[in-house]
């Protein structure tokens, strides 16, 4: 049976493989979507996990843009007064808070923006997993500079170069160079907080803190202290990461709706092509009839026509979606609001086989109605035929 | 004595009009009338009739036809187009089903019968040859030689295959066709894809061949080695029912019916008989 229903598809290879890649254009979509959902969950979660803390003091105004903005490396149009992380410090559930003062400069004729971060100490023991490259491990005196992998990239420098910089006219020392971390750090300027306030006029003021306490179960109550803070406004970590999954959500849905769309046109693609065979071939399924086959053969025959057409379709959409998701989840790094370093795009065994199956079930219930009209031809056509 | 006349029909091989000789020279003292309750039909057709709606007005395709056709026979039906032949043919092969009147098939009463045992009937005792022969394209001479076979039943598909290769083997060879095998039915000429749909249409071991027209589609040489095969299949026990407008095949029937307008218009057995 199965070799008969290969060998009837073969016969008309032009519009099997149209109908074919019908359906492995909407599992591949649906598989890229599925891989990205994944992809991107698990990165965002790797991501967060890996800063050390559990919240994240901003300045007021949108706190989820604030933090993403923080954690991408930009700037931020304002600014919280340094008293901030003093009290934040003071309170008891606090490990660690650790200030950041960011600051963008242009480079115009180069086509990129170097952003400068302050720091203090804290940072670095927020940060236990930095490793250094080359020269020392943290800042020696106040006019040093540490730089990400790709900014020592990017400027040619190793430690002990000076460092110029005319916008803000200043002489720097590299330190030292961070190895590579697949983070926002890597293409950092690392300088002291001092520093970095009198560079950018800044004096007593930060853009963030970050807040790493000594019991995680204990982050509601802290949040809820720290919120008094003049000026301040408190995003958790998980408040960040549902806000950055609905963001991605609301992407995913729209995508989601096109999956629908191309698994509709897939379907109708089946649908169509098993139509055509069924009134194509009328006068020699009615033949079979009159061999001998019972309608639910003839029913199971087309039907299995179909699955194998999807089965194909969709070993190819997966194949597919190897190839292509992960170029998709590039451009789709632009779109997301905070977009992990990590691989975008997860093809799990789990969402491969959820799409495969989704693929299949679509493809094999379009064939029915087709299938169903094959199994009710009266085998008496045969003789009509003639 | 229904086991006397077969086994003369076997031993005699040919028509059966000499077998009915045989019948009344081995048991002079019968009556007709037992004779004729004892014989084996493969075909009993009891005043059937088909009535076909076309646009509000009813067409009667066939009008109270009614004969037999005992095991063994060869039986030619005749008449011009339009005069319910194919329509008789359908009913005869279990494809369609009569608005009056009684059909029995192998034994078998077809009226009583649902759809399933229908198929299940026109499957294990039916043969059907077509005047295009209705082969598969797309498989070998022996794929389509095994093809009813993959309808039955089976338990175990390998072992069911292999005895399903050696049968269309088997056929193949009787048709002299076993070199032909591996041959694509585009690859044949008329006369061998006719001897393929003969092939297939045995594989189930039919008690009733049925064609339409064996012979319309081929040259006169061609259609005459049909015959030729057909008239030994029949010697070997099988009966045929042979729809027709070629004169030599009706006329090496021994039993031939004639239809006009839905009508049975003759009988050459009732004569006989």
């Amino acid at each position: 049976m199965i070799l008969l229903a290969l060998r009837n598809l073969w016969r008309r290879p032009l519009r099997h493989v149209l109908a074919l890649i019908g359906i492995a254009v909407s599992v591949a979509t649906l598989a890229c979507l599925g891989a990205f959902g994944q992809g991107y969950r698990d990165a965002l979660q790797s991501e967060l996990n890996g800063m050390g803390m559990q919240m994240m003091l901003v300045p007021l105004g949108c706190p989820y843009d604030a933090a993403a903005r923080v954690l991408r490396g930009k700037t931020l149009e304002f600014s919280l007064p340094q008293s901030a992380l003093l009290t934040a410090r003071r309170d008891p559930a606090v490990s660690l808070a650790a200030p950041m003062l960011m600051a963008v400069v242009p480079q115009v004729h180069e086509g990129r923006t170097d952003v400068w971060v302050g720091i203090d100490q804290s940072t670095r023991q927020m940060k236990p997993w930095w490793k250094v490259e080359t020269g020392a491990p943290w800042f020696t005196g106040k006019n040093e500079v540490i730089l990400g992998a790709e900014a020592a990239e990017l400027e040619m420098r190793r430690p002990g170069d000076l460092f110029y910089s005319p916008e803000t006219h200043r002489t720097l020392r590299v330190a030292g160079i961070l190895q590579r971390s697949g983070t926002a750090d890597d293409s950092l300027f690392f300088v002291p907080l001092t520093t970095a306030q009198a560079m950018f006029h800044q004096t007593d003021r930060i853009t963030a803190i970050a807040v790493q306490l000594h019991d995680p179960q204990q982050t509601g109550a802290a949040s809820t202290r720290l919120q008094t803070i003049a000026g301040a406004q408190v995003v958790t970590l998980s408040e960040m990461m549902g806000t950055f999954l609905n963001l991605v959500g609301a992407v995913k849905t729209l995508l989601f709706s096109l999956a629908i769309v191309a698994l509709t046109i897939g379907a109708l693609g089946v649908f169509n092509t098993l139509l055509s065979i069924v009134v194509e071939r009328r006068s020699e399924l009615a033949m079979m009839r009159a061999l001998g086959a019972s309608g639910p053969q003839i029913f199971a025959l087309l039907t299995l026509e179909s699955a194998i057409l999807t089965l194909g379709g969709g070993v190819c959409g997966l194949i597919m979606s190897a190839f292509v998701g992960r170029a998709l989840a590039s451009v789709a790094r632009q779109w997301v609001p905070l977009s992990p370093n990590e691989v975008l795009f997860k093809l799990t065994p789990n969402v491969a086989a959820n799409c495969f199956l989704i693929g299949l079930g679509v493809g094999v219930l379009a064939g029915v109605v087709p299938a169903w009209q094959a199994s009710r031809l009266p085998p008496a056509l045969a003789l009509n035929a003639d | 004595m229904a086991c006397v006349v077969f086994d003369a029909k076997r031993c005699d091989a040919g028509a059966g009009r000499t077998r009915l000789k045989l019948v009344g020279e081995n048991f002079p003292a019968v009556s007709n009338d037992i004779k004729m309750e004892t014989l084996s039909f493969a075909v009993e057709a009891d005043g059937l009739t088909r009535i076909y709606k076309r646009g509000g007005e009813e067409v009667r395709a066939l009008d109270g036809v009614s004969f037999r056709v005992r095991d063994g026979e060869f039986v030619s039906i005749v008449g011009a187009s339009g005069s319910g032949k194919t329509t008789l043919l359908n009913l005869l092969g279990c494809m369609d089903a009569a608005d009056r009147g009684t059909l029995r098939l192998a034994g078998h009463e077809v009226g009583a019968i649902n759809e399933r045992a229908r198929t299940r009937l026109r499957r294990d005792h039916i043969g059907f040859v077509f005047q295009h022969f209705g082969l598969m394209p797309t498989l070998t001479v022996h794929e389509n030689v095994a093809l009813p076979g993959l309808f039955g039943r089976r338990i175990w598909p390998s072992r069911h295959q292999k005895s399903l290769d050696a049968r269309a083997d088997e056929l193949l060879e009787r048709v002299s066709l076993a070199h032909r095998r591996n041959h694509r039915p585009h690859e044949l000429s008329g006369g061998e894809m006719q001897r393929v749909a003969i092939a297939r249409s045995l594989l189930n071991t039919p008690r009733l061949l049925l064609a339409d027209e064996p012979t319309g589609d081929l040259d006169s040489a061609t259609g005459e080695s049909i015959i030729e095969l057909l008239q030994e299949l029949n010697r070997d026990g099988l009966t045929i029912l042979v729809v027709t407008h070629n004169t030599a095949l009706a006329a090496i029937a021994e039993h031939q019916i004639s239809l006009r307008d839905g009508r049975l218009i003759q009988d050459s057995t009732d004569q006989m008989l």
